[in-house]
């Protein structure tokens, strides 16, 4: 791999409350290239948001690093450059609730401009118009626009644009369109996928329609109960998916055509419960619903392996996989 | 075509929303059957009016602010809408289960899960020889269908009041009541949106062996085009508060004739890889002033002059396949 722009090392994030423990972000490790987009795939609760935000700085780890050009970045905002949070920012899932809705879009836009004392005066004007139109919409109509009187499709755009406002190069979504149709969702991921051309982006992109992220993302990173079990490129994650949790999650997706039915692997039968992240089970987190479950594996806990150059899968059916008792 | 085995069907619906700007025309002539033991799904974008017309089914509509201003809804041919309190009751209890979209807004915030779903299980299920259940196989009942939805520790949950669950716990509970019960008609308001695919495809495949065994009829309602494929037999897609397309599920998905029904089946991201579409231009019409006419024809392709006169009306467009198209139209003979 080229020189990462990001890389998470033994990335850790536990939260303390009166139930116990939440092992949110349990020691993970990936590496993003420039240019990529990493897809984080996982189902609800499984940690994705709380990696983005270790990544954006909101929560600092608890244990374990994150490098970005090879610099420690593991700390909250609050102790990060200015520098750090223009070249690294988010667009969260619900476009509703993370736009203030007595503000209009231009004053919207208008705050990382300033913030970061990118422009003032009629040149911030120019440039929220800019941005507007990068993300297609004409700013003669929105400028003066509240959050409240345009749909969820466009909010998500306004979003977009104010990610955009600091020329980032590393831009994480999560899940920018779950709460969007899929027409409107069609949409937004052509402009992204434009935007990352055209500005050379990085995107972190937290989703899970697996579908989707096979349209979009460069690699693949599945996380189950707060650790990754299995990264790859994308098109050798479908042709090829090892850990039984991704053959489920394959198997699982509903498809809208036969010619997509036969690409997906035989049908491995979900059954059994998730369990909770605060009780997270001995040895592997997987072995309550495990189809190919072996012995040892509600004993030990699988340690990482790289079964082809950047394939990685932590299970125990794939040799030099049973160091770390727990 | 509606035979004698018809359960529920829906004639012409016309419902509306009174808001201080205006009129809301947003069901405008909704048509649509289920049969006995038959699985049919509703989809479209958000906002085309779903969860009206199912609302507007189990009559449970706010009115005001809604109005049902024509049509009719016919249960095993009793008129719905004109039902008394008492004979509605009964209908809900013992005919219908609904799975809501919102599950706040079917569990009551006062009682834990554990009261309400006993409470259900109490009401509806019998013993094979007709006997009520004794309080320990209500519980027993309750437990096992918190677990077929996949929720860990079905014991603590029954004792947590609905707040102290997420979103997909709620959903599940709500699932765990439907499956609780002996209905003969299940209305599904997106019943998994807010759970992972392996948790998705595990109940919905529970629901469909259960609606199996009891002989059940379903109406599914998502947005998931996916979903609805391996679910069920016949669809419809609506646009805009009325039916656009109808036919078996299968043919349709594969070979959609109204322009809107390609639009949204281009949208929709495939596993083969092909990238993303531009998805349909424009955005749902505002329902005080809804456009005259086919409602699509701002946003349609192929408009053409008549369409934004008088609504196209359903034509054959495959076997069984019926779309409200100009596109289709015979000419007269
Ligand atoms: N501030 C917090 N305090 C306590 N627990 C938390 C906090 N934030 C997240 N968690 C818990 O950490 C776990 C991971 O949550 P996270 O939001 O990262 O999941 P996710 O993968 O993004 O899920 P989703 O797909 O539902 O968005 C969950 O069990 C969640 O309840
Ligand atoms: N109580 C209400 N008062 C005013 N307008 C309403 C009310 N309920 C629904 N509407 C309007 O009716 C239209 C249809 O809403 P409905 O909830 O039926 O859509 P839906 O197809 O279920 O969408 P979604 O996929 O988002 O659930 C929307 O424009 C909505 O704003
Ligand atoms: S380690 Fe064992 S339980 Fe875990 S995924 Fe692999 S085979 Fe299944
Ligand atoms: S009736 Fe006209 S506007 Fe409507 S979908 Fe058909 S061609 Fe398009
Ligand atoms: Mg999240
Ligand atoms: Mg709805």
């Amino acid at each position: 791999m080229t020189e990462p722009i990001l890389e998470a090392r033994g990335l850790t994030k536990f939260f303390p409350t009166k139930r116990g423990t939440v092992r949110a972000v349990d020691d993970i490790d990936f590496r993003m290239a420039p240019g990529d987009t990493l897809g984080l795939v996982g189902e609800s609760g499984s940690g994705k948001t709380t990696t983005a935000q270790c990544v954006v700085g909101i929560y600092a780890p608890t244990t374990g690093d994150i490098l970005f050009h090879g610099q420690s970045i593991g700390a909250t905002a609050a102790k990060r450059s200015k520098e750090l949070k223009r070249e690294i920012r988010i667009v969260f899932q619900d476009p509703g609730s993370s736009l203030n809705p007595k503000r209009t879009i231009k004053q919207i836009l208008a705050t990382p401009l300033a913030v970061h004392h990118l422009a003032s005066g009629r040149e911030q004007v120019a440039r929220i118009s800019a941005l507007l139109e990068r993300v297609e919409l004409p700013p003669a109509e929105y400028l003066y626009k509240h959050p409240q009187s345009i749909g969820g499709g466009e909010k998500q755009m306004v979003a977009i644009a104010r990610a955009l406002a600091t020329d980032p190069s590393f831009v994480v979504l999560d899940e920018p369109t779950s709460a969007l149709d899929v027409s409107v969702q069609a949409k937004i991921i052509n402009l992204l996928l434009g935007l990352q051309k055209e500005m050379g982006l990085t995107y972190l992109f937290i989703t899970h329609d697996m579908s989707l992220m096979r349209n979009v993302a460069s690699r693949v990173a599945i996380m189950y109960l707060g650790k990754l079990s299995e990264i790859a490129n994308t098109a050798e994650f479908f042709q090829m998916p090892l850990h039984p949790y991704t053959k489920m999650l394959l198997s699982s997706i509903p498809v809208v055509s036969d010619e997509e039915e036969s690409l997906k692997p035989a049908k491995g039968i979900s059954r059994g419960e998730i369990p909770s992240p605060v009780n997270i089970p001995p040895g592997c987190s997987f072995h309550s619903r495990c189809p190919s479950r072996l012995d040892v594996c509600d004993k030990i806990d699988p340690a990482t392996v790289e079964v082809a150059a950047g394939h990685v899968v932590r299970c125990h059916l794939y040799p030099g996989s049973q160091e770390r008792t727990s | 075509m509606p035979n004698a085995s018809l359960l529920l069907e829906i004639r012409d619906l016309h419902v509306g929303f009174r808001i201080f700007e205006g009129h809301l025309r947003v069901l405008a002539g909704v048509t649509l059957w289920v049969a006995e033991g038959e699985r049919v799904g509703l989809v479209g974008e958000t906002g085309c009016g779903k969860t009206t017309t199912v609302k507007s089914v189990l009559r449970v509509l706010p009115i005001p602010p809604a109005i049902v201003t024509s049509g009719e809804i016919l249960y095993r041919g009793r008129d719905v809408l004109r039902m008394h309190r008492r004979a509605l009751h009964v209908l809900r209890r013992e005919e219908l289960t609904a799975i809501f979209q919102d599950p706040l807004q079917s569990l009551n915030p006062v009682f834990t899960v554990g009261s309400q779903l006993r409470d259900i299980v109490r009401d509806s299920m019998r013993t094979p020889e007709g006997r009520v259940l004794s309080r320990r196989e209500i519980e027993a009942r309750c437990i096992q269908a918190l677990e077929e939805t996949g929720m860990p520790d079905p014991e603590r949950i029954m004792s947590n009041y609905p707040i102290q669950l997420s979103g997909g716990m709620r959903q599940r509970v709500c699932i765990a009541e439907a499956l609780s019960t002996t209905a003969r008609l299940l209305l599904a308001d997106e019943p998994t949106t807010n759970l992972d695919v392996t948790i998705q495809d595990q109940i919905l495949r529970k629901l469909d062996r259960l609606v199996d065994q009891k002989g059940s009829s379903v109406l599914m309602i998502t947005h998931s085009m996916g979903v609805v494929r391996d679910l069920t037999q016949r669809i419809y897609i609506m646009y805009a508060g009325s039916i656009v397309e109808t036919g078996p599920t299968r043919q349709l998905l594969a070979s959609p004739k109204h322009p809107y029904t390609q639009g949204l089946m281009a949208s929709v991201p495939r596993l083969t890889g092909r990238g993303v579409s531009e998805g349909i231009p424009g955005r749902i019409p505002n329902y005080l002033e809804p456009p005259p006419g086919c409602r699509f024809h701002p946003r349609c392709p192929h408009r053409m002059p008549e369409c934004s006169v008088e609504a196209p009306p359903m034509s054959d467009v495959g076997a069984d396949q019926r779309a409200a198209c100009y596109l289709y139209r015979r000419s007269p003979s």
